[in-house]
Parts: C-alpha cells; structure tokens; sequence
C-alpha cells in the first residue's frame, strides 16, 4: 500500500460530523496557540527591552554626569536666539519664507496674517531626511 | 541490406527511446505550462529568483520523468548479467522458483537525489538560515506589538483548513494546503514534505505563485477593508534598538518556541541562528556565506526539485485546481485578518497605529511590507510605513513558523 493508498482510505472514513470536528480542533488550537505564543513573546521582549534601556541609561547617565562637570566651567560663547512661542522652534529665515509663499499664493492685495508655525507630526524627520527616505523607498 | 536493416532498427531503437513515444499528453501540457512559467520568471520577472529553477525543473521532469526516478534493484540471471557486463560478485543473490538471480542496482535520476534534501526537510531550515542573515529585527523589537498582527495574519491558515477539509482533503493534507496562507515558500514546502508529500509541486507552486503576486492581490483587500482616514494615518517614529537587544533577541526567542513547539524548532532554530550570525558581529564570514553562496546554492536544488515534482501525472488532477484555489482564499484571509486586526490596534491606540501594517503580517518578507508602504504613501506621499510593516512582516516570518508547528504536531 502506497501514500496515496492511505489517503484514500483516510478520505473515505471521515463522515461530515468528524470533519467538522477535526477542523474545530485544528482551527481553535491553532488560533489559540499561536496567539498565545506570540503574546508571551510581546511580553518578553518588553520585559527584556525595558531592563536593557535601563541598565544602558544607567550607564549613560554616569557617563554624562562625569562630562558635564568637565564641560561646565567654559561659559558658551554664543547664546541661543530664543525663538518666538507661536513659531515652535522653526527659525525666523524659515518663518520668512512661509511668509513669501503665502504672500505668492494668496497674493499681495489680500492680507495674510500668520498665526502660528508649527512642525507637522511627520515622526519628526526633516525635510532632507524625508527626501532622502523617500528616494529610497520609492522603487518599492 | 545488413547495413540499412541495422540503420532501420537503430534508428527505431533511438525513436522508441525518445520522448515522442514515450510521454503521454499531461507532461506535453506541462511543457507548456512550464513554458509559459518560465516566460512570467524572465520577461515579467515574477519572483525569477524561485520560479526559473521551478519551470526548468517542471520541464526537465515531463521531458524526462526518469530525472526524477528512484533508484531500483534489477534481478538479472547469470546469462542476463554476462550479457549486460554486470560483475556478479559483490551482488546479492537471490531464489526464485530455483533460479539464481543477481540483484543489481540501478542508481536514481540526478534530480531524485537533490530531492532527498526537500523530502527530509533539510533545504528548508537551511534558507531560513539565510533569510535569518538578511532579517532585521530591529522594527519588531521596537514595537513588540506588531507580533500580534504577525499572529492574526495566520488565522487564514486555519480557516483554509477548514475549507479544505471540507473539500474532501484529508487533515494532513488540509494542513499542508492552509499552510500556503502563511506566504512563506520553506515553511510550506517544509510542512508539506511531512504532512502530505504527494501535493507538494501543488502546493509549492501555489505557495510561490502567491508570494510573487501579493502587489496584485493584497492592495484591493486591504483598501475595501480600511477608511482613507484610517490609511492615511502617520505613525510615530520607532525608538532606536540598541545592539545589545538584537543580539539577545534570537537567543530568547528561539529558546521560548523550541521550549513550547518542539515541531517549529527546526525552522525558528535556523532562523534565528542566521540571526545571531548578522547581529552578534563576531561571525561576518559565516553570514555571509549563509546569506549569499549557501542559500543560492539551496535556492537551485529546492526550486528545480520541487519543480520537478509536478510531472504531469501528477500535476493535472482535481485535487490540484482545488488547491491553487484554497490558496488564494488562504492568502486573502490572510491579509484581511491582518488588516482587520490592525483596526482594532487602530483604535485601541486611540488612532496611532496604521491599519495597513496589518497586512504585511503574511510574511512574504519583504514584498507584503513594501505593499503597506505603497498603499499607504498613495493615501499620504509624506508617509513612510515601510519600517512600521517590516515588524508585522517579520513577526509572520515567526507566525507561520509557529503554525507550521502546531499543524506538524495536531494533524501530523
């Protein structure tokens, strides 16, 4: 008797009640099973990805410690331009042009008043980065 | 006269011998199907990589079914022997009826013995090995999450089990074919060769077929399932990794999954221990040769074994139109559980995470990731999913494995 023999035979003794019981099984077995595998694997991960943060920012935070009471006896030589509130950071040469592309698209007869500049929440890349990202995923 | 009748009858000898006597018209079909196999792998360049060495195995095999041929014993008699320049001593004898006969090997076709390492499932492990090289953890790490969008997209290996089932397979075969569901050619062919080796060309070339056309395939279910709002959503940008957690990364997982499903251990173990190789650093060399030489090497006797598995006797029945469908349906459910399970993570998270990584939790990798990512940048061209997809798709790298355990070891 060869493979497909057995097959056949197999093929013939299941009646539509054990088929549907066979699959039952199979299917709540493996739903729960593989779920629950990598469910446990979530939590490891977690567990071990947390204490490793941990422990190097530990070791970074020492580190630091050490090389700011190096760093903090020269005072800085220039000091940062505080940026304006409404602007989020972004400098005035930026604001400047914002403003002159609002200025050409709306026109200079209407009067345009800026409120607010703000960075849109593009997981914080900058445009450079975005460009680069962007020429390298584009043959996908 | 001598010469032209000793002219006739070799020519005759020759012609008896060739293929036009001796093929039936299933293997003149799948020459055919071959053909036009081979014309999608170079011209349309689907998946090349797999499908020229599967259509030229394909072609070899239903040319020359002997390729394939297991070896035999011959029993000659004496006369028989001398006549053959077969050395009778060093044979066993055997008694037959009075008759001394000399049993005499014959050895098996070449592709027959490249095949041994399919049907024992050696040649699987060993791409994983490869694919363990080439895989970055890294985005799964960083959000532990998508490994349940690598879990959800397995559900449509259940639910296919099910179909078939029904379709009158038998529950090993059943789980060979809802295998094809986890898009991962090694594991299907791996769970196949233990659960159902008669449907392995099938099911090897449905499994591929599907893996090469997941662009066509995945993009309509994932865009009825989701809102364009839902599409468009950027997602916040994954915390660096740090070394020190790649590294621990495949240790950890292979000793929780070999721990509890002994039956994955031999796919995850090479998967991760490829793994190690990249992320530990120490082992360039051996990495290079797991992801470079030895999986090319692999790559040619696993796709022109398997290919040459679906001779036309084989091939052209029922049961294989039944599969090519239970695969597809296998493969949308699939992604549509993926999807579907990357709304409810879109709306647990309050709107952060975006339905379309859902998707690339078939494993596939990395082509059902850079599906995500083309769906989602047509929604929003400043949105780059492509590393947020890349954790669901290496968690289903880990998802399919995980089920080919538990099919291995419920229906096996």
């Amino acid at each position: 008797m060869n493979l497909s023999d057995v097959a056949l035979l197999a093929k013939e003794e299941l009646s539509l009640a054990e088929k549907g019981i066979a699959s039952a099984k199979v299917v709540l077995t493996g739903f729960v099973v593989v779920f629950a595998m990598l469910i446990l694997l979530i939590f490891i991960i977690k567990i071990y990805g947390a204490i490793v943060q941990k422990a190097q920012n530990a070791g970074k935070k020492s580190k630091e410690k050490k090389a700011e009471a190096v760093a903090e006896t020269p005072a800085p030589v220039v000091a940062a331009p505080v940026a304006p509130a409404q602007t989020d950071g972004v400098s005035d040469e930026v604001v400047a042009v914002i403003s002159a592309a609002v200025a050409t698209m709306y026109g200079s007869s209407e009067k345009a008043r800026i409120k607010s500049i703000k960075k849109s929440s593009d997981g914080g890349r900058s445009a450079w980065a975005k460009a680069g990202v962007l020429d390298n995923t584009r043959p996908f | 006269m001598e010469i032209l009748q000793g002219f006739v009858d070799a020519v005759k000898g020759i012609f008896e011998g060739s293929g036009l006597s001796t093929l039936n018209w299933q293997n003149y079909v799948m020459i055919g199907v071959s053909i036009v196999l081979l014309y999608l792998a170079i011209k349309k360049q689907y998946e090349p990589l797999l499908l020229l060495p599967i259509a030229f195995g394909m072609l070899l095999v239903n040319l020359y079914p002997s390729i394939m041929a297991p070896p035999t014993t011959q029993l000659l008699t004496e006369a028989q022997c001398a006549a053959q320049n077969v050395a009778v001593s060093g044979h066993a004898k055997t008694v037959i009826d009075g008759v001394t006969y000399i049993e005499n090997p014959t050895y098996g076709g070449l592709l027959y013995y490249l095949y041994q390492g399919v049907k024992l499932g050696i040649y699987p492990p060993l791409i994983f090995l490869g694919i363990g090289c080439m895989t970055d953890f890294g985005p799964l790490i960083s959000n532990p999450k998508s490994l349940i969008l690598g879990a959800a997209a397995q559900i449509g290996i259940f639910v296919t089990f099910t179909g078939a089932i029904f379709l009158g397979f038998t529950e090993a075969e059943a789980g060979a074919i809802g295998i094809i569901g986890g898009a991962d050619g090694p594991t299907a062919i791996y769970v196949t060769t233990k659960l159902a080796p008669h449907l392995l060309g099938s099911i090897a070339i449905a499994a591929y077929s599907y893996m090469a056309l997941v662009p066509i395939i995945q993009p309509p279910i994932m865009k009825a399932l989701t809102t364009k709002k839902e599409r468009a959503v950027v997602m916040e940008q994954l915390r660096p990794v740090s070394k020190l957690e790649k590294i621990m990364f495949p240790v950890i997982v292979v000793i929780i999954i070999a721990i509890f499903l002994p039956d994955a251990a031999p796919l995850v173990g090479m998967l991760m221990l490829g793994n190690l190789f990249k992320e530990s650093g120490v082992v360039e060399r051996l990495g290079k040769t797991a992801q470079n030489e030895l999986m090319n090497i692999i790559t040619i006797f696993l796709g022109t074994t398997v290919g040459a598995t679906a001779s036309g006797q084989n091939f052209l029945t029922l049961d294989t139109i039944k599969i090519i469908i239970l695969g597809l349906i296998a493969f949308c459910m699939g992604t549509a559980f993926g999807v579907l399970f990357g709304k409810i993570m879109y709306k647990a998270t309050g709107g952060k995470v975006n339905p379309l990584i859902g998707s690339a939790g078939v494993s596939a990798v990395p082509m059902a990731a850079r599906v995500s990512q083309k769906v989602g940048q047509a929604e929003n061209p400043g949105n780059f999913l492509l590393m947020h997809a890349m954790g669901p798709n290496v968690a289903g790298v880990i998802g399919s494995a995980v089920a080919a355990g538990v099919l291995l070891n419920v229906v096996g």
